[in-house]
Formats: structure tokens, C-alpha cells, sequence
């Protein structure tokens, strides 16, 4: 296993890295006699009933990891539990937002946890599938997922009769083949059916039709492992911790420019000075945070002096960015904002599905703009039009929120920081360091 | 004189029982075309269409939609080299520079001379705290330096014993599996 560069050990805020760098920790046994695992499980089976469990995580008020931040109880409760025919957990373990290692860091340390957490979730729903849909470039975490529920099938934890109930469930893997836009729910269940991966329009929603066309829980890897805590401990333990509309704790992925990039657990409503400058310990010797990404590369950019807005959903919406995936990147004032939104909407431009046409024209677009302003060949009319492109891959033009983040990039940076873009466009140059425009 | 071998076929002939509906076996069978060839050739595509009794077209469709299906020749040992924006902001320019200059190739569709190494540019692999970081050979790899990088090609040019955790048949590498079943009415 690598070198843990994050959270681990006992401290109030770690719930879920608490065990984390424990040898063996991805081993059943250690999971069980060290970690208290299974425990959420057993309790799960055999003290309380489905409705119970979509409750207790009602009441906890945990809300979606993978980006888009929906409440967890709530989407579990729109599975008809009573529905005929089989019904489907799939896991979203497709993690590709620029930015985000959280998912690879807990399938690597707490493979078990998150098995424990599918199970309970399945079990919760009325499913006696899950199928996690793991990115194909994740081979060591898709190795140790299989040991740990390879493990727990020999163990009896996963089979006919799980610890001895009358309930079969099963968990089974399916690899990506390295495409962004599967981390979106749809086109990952148009992935797992075999097909070119293109979002589904909605409705219907899949917890009505999903993978294969029957009622399917869609939740990302975090979701899942934070479950057994708050199954062990209650929704109300977890809810006192955070904010009123944001609790408990989340895995910050602290990158880029900073003296300690890691995976960081925090009690969600930290500042984002406290994330970046004591737990990332700040940028490097000389140099001063110029910007940061928020949520993954698809939150809007926030300047330095936004360093004290927190973590919570509610104060990033009040920022006008949003708290998405957890993926803190952070960039110095060594570095080009147009430059690095340039390489951005590369990335957008080149994984758009190209189901719908603003995303598929809309990031080209942007894309060969940044290019003739970078070349030195910018005027005013390329100011305009990325903010005319940027303007026509947001707010519902698009099937799925691939465009919006792209025309986030390119909106939140003009807005951060015309001057620098008009130092490029207008003036042909580029003052990397300088002091950003409204910083 | 079919592309894929008749254990290949086999294997892939077995895949869709093993989903709810068959066609979810188009990435798994092409997943063991492409172990099989390097890459995979329009033929092979085809015996894999024929092999699920899909269409053609809708199997190379699939292919050509994801980044880790490659319908060129690669290296037996390729560098997926994260240039996305955390990686970027710690050098991953530089490091894909010295790839280039290392394997001598000017783009990544082109095989070093030896056929041992290619390159490509990817999208972020989430493992950004230990940027800049790559795949190679299915293992990443971090906190990339060019001396790490020229370490990992000279390894790769001369395996030796000493270090036996390389995985030296590279990407295409087969893994060994286990005997088919024999069918009871052969």
C-alpha cells in the first residue's frame, strides 16, 4: 500500500480515516476486530427494519459525495422497497473529477467499509444486487475491492443467507474504460449496459428505471462508507456534527500548489484557510494562494481572498461556486489563470459525450479561443466570445452538467480575473505573479 | 486464420451470462481482445461482434468511446502520464517532455523504435496528492522526477531478477487463468 498522505487516527473529526494506516486493515478480520466492522451490518439485519436504516440515514441528514450533494436518505427512499422484480445498488466508483482522490484513498485503506456499506444500503432498498462501476485506470483499488468481497463471500457476509439471513445479496464489479462522463449517473448506466456512454434525459429518474431498466440506487463510494458510522452511532450523533444543512464530516482532496497535498477529512464548516493553509500547510516558500477550485475543477474558482468562506454547501452557494466533489485544488501566484482554465476546457472539450450540441461544440469552441489568445492573437472579440460560449453551456442547455462546468471555468475566471485575461487578449502579455485583478 | 484465439473467443463467448442483460459484456470481451493483441484491429472487433451476435458497427462504436480501448499500436509498455490541472501545476509538462525525449517518439501515437514504449496524455487518474504522477503497466506511479521516469524506462529495457514486482511482459502481458471447464456433451 502507498504512504498514507492524509487523515488517519483517532481525532473527533475522523469518522471515516479514524482506522486508516492500521496494518491489515483492508483484511476482513483486522476490519472486524480492530475497526468494529460489520457491526452496522449485523445490527442492520437483524435490530431494525429496511425503513429503519432509510431513516436513520434521513435523520443524519448525509448528503451524496460524488458532486451533486442530494440528500442520501431521500434518494434511498424513492426505491419502491414493495416493487416487483429485482432492483439494483450501483456504486459509483468512476471517480474522475480533476482533483479528487478521496474514493481511491478510502477503497485503498477501508476496502471493507464501503462493502459494508453497500450491503447495508442494499439491504435498506430491497436490492439483492450491487454492482459497483469502478474506473478502469483504478487497479489496485479494483484489486482490493474484490479481495475484501471475495473475503466477506467467504466469510458468509455476502451469499444466500448473509450472517444468517433469510436474504441474499451480492456484489459484483464492472471496470470502466476511462471516460469522465461516466461519473454521471446516467451515463454510467448506459456504461454498465454495455453501450457508448451518453446521459439518459430524465425522467424517467433511475430509481425508477435505471441499470437495466429497473428501479436502481445510484451512490458514490463515500456515501456508502460513511453509512456504517452513522447506522453504529445514529443519525442524530452524526447530524450534530457540521452544519445544520451540510452535517458531519467530508474528504477534502487537497491538491497542486501547497506544501501538503492529501486527502483530509474535516468537519464539514472549516474554512477553506484552515483546509489549505494548516492541514495542506499553505503554498510553497515565497509564494502566496492565488486561487483555489473549491469542488473538483468543475466548481467555480474562488481568489485568495475568499480563503475564509467554509466548506459547507450553503456558504459555497453564497460564494456562487459549489462544494462538489471535495477536490481542493489550489494554484500560486507563479501560475497563469488563463493557462490553467485554457488546460480546463481541454479536458471539458475533450470529454464531452457529444449527445448535445452546445457541450459538443461549445467546448471546441472555447477551446480554439484560448488557443488565438494564448498565440498572441486576442482582441477584445475573444473576451466576448468566451463569455458568450460560456453563457451557452449553462443553466439547462445541456443534457447533463458537463457543460455547466465547463462554461463555469471560463465564466468564474473572467470574473476573478479579467485583468489577467486582458492582459493576454488585449495587451499580448502575460504577468504571471501579479497581484490578481480582484483578489 | 481468425485475429483472436480460439481460448479468447471462448472466454468471451462465456461473458454474457454473467449480467443481467448480455450486451453488458462488450467491455469485458473487448477488454480481452485488447489483452490479446496490443490493440484492437478491425477484425478483432468484428469477431468480438460476432462472438456476442452484435453488429460490428456497435462494437467499434463502444471501442472508440473510451480512452483505454486503443485501435493503434501502443508500446508493450505505455505511459498514461496525468496532465490535468493538479499534476500540471507540479511539473507534469515537464515530465511528458522527458518521456518523449526518453522513449524517442515526437507524438503519442507513435511506438519507440524498439516497440517497447509509448505515451500518451491523460485525464486526471485520482491520485492527485502525489502529483506528478502516471500509469504504467497497470501500477501508478508517484511523485514523478525525470530521474524517476529514466529509472522506469532503463528497467523496463533490461528486467532482471531484481526486481521481480515489474510486471516485465508490460501491458499485454497474460494473466494466467484457470482451466476451462469441459462441457459434459463436449
Amino acid at each position: 500500500m502507498a504512504e498514507l498522505r492524509g487523515s488517519f487516527g483517532d481525532q473527533s473529526q475522523h469518522l471515516l480515516t479514524r482506522w486508516f494506516g492500521t496494518p491489515d486493515l483492508h483484511r476482513l478480520a483486522v476490519y472486524e476486530s480492530k475497526a468494529g466492522g460489520y457491526t452496522a451490518l449485523r445490527k442492520a439485519l437483524f435490530d431494525m427494519k429496511p425503513v429503519d436504516l432509510t431513516n436513520e440515514v434521513k435523520t443524519s441528514g448525509l448528503r451524496g459525495r460524488g458532486g451533486a450533494g442530494f440528500a442520501t436518505g431521500v434518494k434511498w427512499s424513492f426505491i419502491n422497497r414493495d416493487a416487483p422484480g429485482p432492483k439494483y445498488v450501483v456504486v459509483n466508483a468512476d471517480e474522475s473529477e480533476p482533483g479528487t482522490a478521496k474514493d481511491r484513498y478510502i477503497l485503498e485503506n477501508s476496502p471493507h467499509m464501503v462493502v459494508e456499506g453497500i450491503l447495508i444500503a442494499a439491504y435498506a432498498v430491497g436490492a439483492n444486487q450491487a454492482w459497483v462501476y469502478i474506473r478502469g485506470e483504478y487497479d489496485e483499488p479494483s484489486r482490493m475491492l474484490t479481495e475484501a468481497i471475495d473475503e466477506a463471500r467467504a466469510k458468509g457476509y455476502i451469499g444466500p443467507q448473509p450472517m444468517g439471513k433469510d436474504y441474499p445479496l451480492d456484489i459484483r464489479l464492472y471496470r470502466g474504460h476511462g471516460a469522465y462522463i461516466c461519473g454521471e449517473e446516467t451515463a454510467l448506466l448506459e456504461s454498465l449496459e454495455g453501450k457508448r456512454a451518453q446521459p439518459r434525459s430524465r425522467p424517467p429518474f433511475p430509481a425508477v428505471k435505471g441499470a437495466w431498466g429497473r428501479p436502481t440506487l445510484l451512490n458514490n463510494v463515500e456515501t456508502l462508507a460513511t453509512v456504517p458510522w452513522i447506522i453504529n452511532n445514529g443519525g442524530a450523533a452524526y447530524a450534530k456534527l457540521g452544519t445544520d444543512k451540510s452535517p458531519g464530516t467530508r474528504l477534502l482532496t487537497v491538491s497542486g500548489n501547497v506544501r501538503k497535498p492529501g486527502v483530509y477529512e474535516v468537519e464539514i464548516g472549516q474554512t477553506f484557510r484552515h483546509v489549505i493553509m494548516e492541514l495542506a500547510g499553505g503554498p510553497p516558500e515565497g509564494r502566496k494562494v492565488k486561487v483555489f477550485w473549491p469542488g473538483g475543477s468543475s466548481a467555480p474558482v474562488l481568489p485568495e481572498s475568499m480563503l475564509d468562506v467554509t466548506t459547507d454547501a450553503e456558504a459555497l452557494a453564497a460564494a456562487r461556486s459549489m462544494a462538489g466533489s471535495g477536490g481542493v485544488i489550489v494554484m500560486d501566484d507563479t501560475h497563469c489563470v488563463v493557462r490553467a482554465a485554457h488546460r480546463l476546457l481541454k479536458f471539458y472539450a475533450y470529454e464531452s459525450c457529444g449527445k448535445c450540441t452546445p457541450c459538443r461544440v461549445g467546448g471546441d469552441w472555447a477551446v480554439r479561443t484560448y488557443e488565438r489568445i494564448l498565440a498572441n492573437q486576442g482582441s477584445q472579440v475573444e473576451l466576448d466570445t468566451l463569455q458568450r460560449v460560456s453563457d451557452g453551456l449553462q443553466n439547462g442547455r445541456c443534457l447533463c452538467g458537463l457543460g455547466d462546468s465547463a462554461g463555469w471555468v471560463i465564466d468564474s475566471t473572467l470574473r476573478h480575473f479579467r485583468e489577467e485575461y486582458e492582459d493576454h487578449a488585449l495587451r499580448h502579455e502575460c504577468n504571471v505573479g501579479a497581484v490578481p485583478a480582484n483578489a | 486464420m481468425s485475429a483472436l484465439s480460439s481460448q479468447v473467443l471462448e472466454e468471451i463467448k462465456e461473458l454474457p451470462a454473467k449480467y443481467p442483460q448480455p450486451r453488458s459484456a462488450v467491455m469485458p470481451a473487448l477488454d480481452l481482445a485488447q489483452e490479446e493483441l496490443g490493440h484492437l484491429t478491425p477484425e478483432a472487433m468484428s469477431e468480438v461482434a460476432v462472438a456476442l451476435q452484435l453488429d460490428p458497427g456497435y462494437v467499434e462504436g463502444v471501442a472508440t468511446f473510451y480512452s483505454l480501448f486503443h485501435l493503434e499500436p501502443t508500446g508493450k509498455h505505455r505511459f498514461y502520464v496525468c496532465t490535468n490541472l493538479s499534476c500540471m501545476l507540479r511539473g507534469a509538462n515537464e515530465i511528458v517532455a522527458h518521456v518523449k525525449q526518453s522513449i524517442g517518439v515526437t507524438h503519442a501515437e507513435q511506438v519507440s523504435a524498439d516497440g517497447l514504449f509509448s505515451y500518451e496524455e491523460v485525464e486526471c487518474l485520482g491520485a492527485c496528492e502525489f502529483a506528478p504522477m502516471m500509469r504504467l503497466d497497470h501500477k501508478y506511479h508517484y511523485d514523478l522526477t525525470p530521474e524517476r521516469v529514466d529509472q522506469l524506462i532503463t528497467e523496463r529495457r533490461a528486467p532482471t531478477p531484481l526486481t521481480p514486482t515489474l510486471s516485465p511482459g508490460g501491458e499485454r502481458e497474460r494473466k494466467p487463468r484457470a482451466p476451462r471447464k469441459k462441457k459434459a456433451d463436449g
